[in-house]
């Protein structure tokens, strides 16, 4: 191909790449630099300042060897996975739940009353669960000591073995925010005509969801999946204000690790090599899902 | 068969213990809010009189600065995103050049990076740029990544709308700067405003970033304001002003929100976020 005409074309364009200009600039220098600068600093000792050694994967391999990152990796796949369930099942059972309602103001009504709590902002929320599971004045002892089970009261999220659980049971019963309301667009798209056949062809409620709302809504599914993993995977937020990791290391999580690494201990380098193996570990979970999941029936030509 | 029973009704009474098990914690916060010390002591779960309205007047002292530094953060980022995604949106939808496709793709394999990565070089990015304790340091990195997931669905949409719309004005004599501001921003209005809820909650939320490029803690947001107040009022066991400043620092979303309602919920529904 002719370079110059090539050029001559992308001249003739220049007023469409000036105007994509700002987006660039922001790109490269706010996302772009520092993606490739966390894999690039994976395989240094870098403080960041002075200190910028080459050392090929030694991070890595002391990753393998890190305590921190042993029990961090527990935490993460029982988050992870308790995550996924929970996503899977109480918004989806909500979901249905509305959608089966006769009366549509009803419906609209109870989504509303979903979608509240998303704007109550993500940290009040952390900070009233705080409160729920404080040890001497917090809302689940004091329920405990009302219903004369005093003896089950205990500082939650100070004890090892219960702090991760206290932390995932945050936000119980799980129904308000954007996995049901995911569903219910979900569900909301399916023909009328394919509901009504099977109403009239007799189909009990279970094999209705099944059979027919289930496969219709993969897609809504896939999505709650990757979005799920990669909010897991990386999250750290909720377990530094109300555990900070403890106690001891009972709650700790890789990003936690990666914070600490940074921030406390100037080790970039090695945040960066934490931050690079997060990152694959999404690459790989976010194609198995979309490769070994099923996609939806199209039934709308798109 | 009895006809007068509701087949509704066994879905509302799930529902209902649903909805209220959801929102008890937060009528809890109201209630709490009112209280004094001894009142929340003595009678930890009713609503009790009089009411302390200086729980608020207390909150709302230590943390009007950072609602206020969350305002304008919150603002001039979803200023940004609107305007910059669109512009580049409406390029990308409605032109052809070279490299087009390129330059698409290589914005959304951005979609895949995920912010733990680039959370260590992007600080030390804006540290070297001088920007830390400034606002700027919010504002930049919220516009640069705003913009991406806001460009991926303006472009789909606007790339949908028929050419003939687009031909009309053209033969009208209008550039493309007007074909722009006067047909494809009036068009894309309610997308527009769905891409701005979402910024706006992200921004609103967000913990780490100014946590860490606000070291001085004069322009925190209100998400780090809200932990720094509660670790203050935690070890003075003030439970009233605390819960009043969780009250207040709810209110300017749920306002947002009920004025753009009809917008949250339809942009959400309308697949948009379909994969």
């Amino acid at each position: 191909m002719d370079i110059k005409a090539v050029f001559k074309k992308i001249a003739k364009k220049k007023q469409y790449y000036f105007l994509l200009l700002p987006t660039f600039v922001l790109l490269i220098t706010f996302n772009y630099y520092p993606a490739f600068s966390a894999l690039y600093h994976s395989l240094f000792e870098w403080n960041g300042v002075n200190l910028s050694k080459f050392i090929g994967l030694k991070n890595f391999v002391e990753m393998m060897r890190d305590p921190t990152i042993r029990i961090s990796l527990g935490n993460v796949a029982r988050l992870t996975t308790t995550n996924l369930l929970i996503n899977l099942t109480f918004p989806l059972f909500a979901a249905e739940l509305i959608y089966h309602l006769k009366n549509s103001k009803f419906a609209y009504s109870y989504r509303v009353l979903c979608v509240i709590p998303m704007v109550v902002p993500a940290m009040v929320i952390i900070m009233i669960w705080r409160f729920i599971y404080n040890p001497t004045r917090g809302l689940l002892n004091q329920l405990f000591k009302v219903a004369g089970l005093g003896y089950l009261a205990r500082p939650w999220l100070g004890d090892f073995d219960l702090a991760l659980y206290a932390v995932i049971f945050v936000g119980f019963p799980w129904i308000s925010g954007f996995s049901t309301l995911i569903y219910l667009a979900g569900l909301q798209n399916i023909p009328v005509s394919i509901t009504e056949a099977a109403t009239i062809d007799g189909t009990t409620a279970i094999t209705r969801f099944l059979k027919i709302e289930l496969p219709l809504i993969t897609a809504q599914i896939k999505l709650i999946v990757i979005l799920t993993l990669i909010g897991a995977i990386q999250g750290f937020v909720n377990i530094m204000v109300m555990t900070n990791g403890g106690p001891g290391e009972a709650t700790m999580v890789p990003g936690l690790h990666l914070y600490r690494n940074a921030m406390y201990y100037n080790r970039m380098g090695y945040a960066c090599a934490i931050g690079t193996a997060i990152f694959i570990v999404i690459l790989i979970l976010t194609y198995l899902n979309l490769r070994y999941l099923k996609s939806s029936v199209e039934y709308e030509g798109g | 068969m009895r006809r007068n029973i509701n087949p509704d009704l066994p879905i509302h009474i799930i529902l209902i213990i649903l909805i209220i098990l959801t929102f008890y914690p937060f009528i809890f916060t109201v209630i709490t809010s009112f209280k004094s010390s001894p009142q929340f002591t003595h009678n930890f779960w009713g609503i009790t009189y009089p009411l302390h309205l200086s729980n608020y007047k207390d909150a709302w002292s230590r943390i009007r600065r950072y609602i206020l530094n969350s305002i304008i953060v919150t603002i001039a980022s979803v200023v940004g995103v609107l305007t910059i995604a669109s512009i580049s949106a409406f390029i990308f939808a409605r032109f052809k050049f070279p490299g087009r496709e390129f330059l698409f793709l290589c914005i959304l394999s951005l979609l895949m990076i995920p912010g733990i990565l680039t959370l260590v070089p992007a600080f030390l990015l804006v540290k070297s740029l001088g920007l830390l304790n400034t606002r700027w340091a919010l504002i930049l990195p919220y516009i640069s990544g705003g913009q991406i997931f806001a460009m991926f669905i303006l472009r789909s949409f606007l790339a949908s709308l028929p050419e003939e719309l687009f031909e009309a004005t053209r033969v009208d004599g209008a550039s493309t700067i007007q074909s722009f501001i006067y047909l494809a921003i009036p068009l894309s209005k309610p997308i527009l405003v769905t891409i701005a809820i979402m910024n706006i909650l992200g921004t609103w939320n967000d913990y780490v970033w100014p946590l860490v490029t606000l070291p001085d803690g004069k322009l925190w947001t209100i998400t780090v304001g809200i932990v720094s107040f509660s670790n203050q009022y935690l070890g003075l066991e003030m439970w009233g002003p605390m819960f009043a400043g969780y009250v207040i620092a709810s209110i300017p979303l749920i306002v947002l929100f009920f004025f753009t309602m009809r917008y949250f919920i339809a942009g959400l529904a309308s697949g948009a976020l379909k994969i």
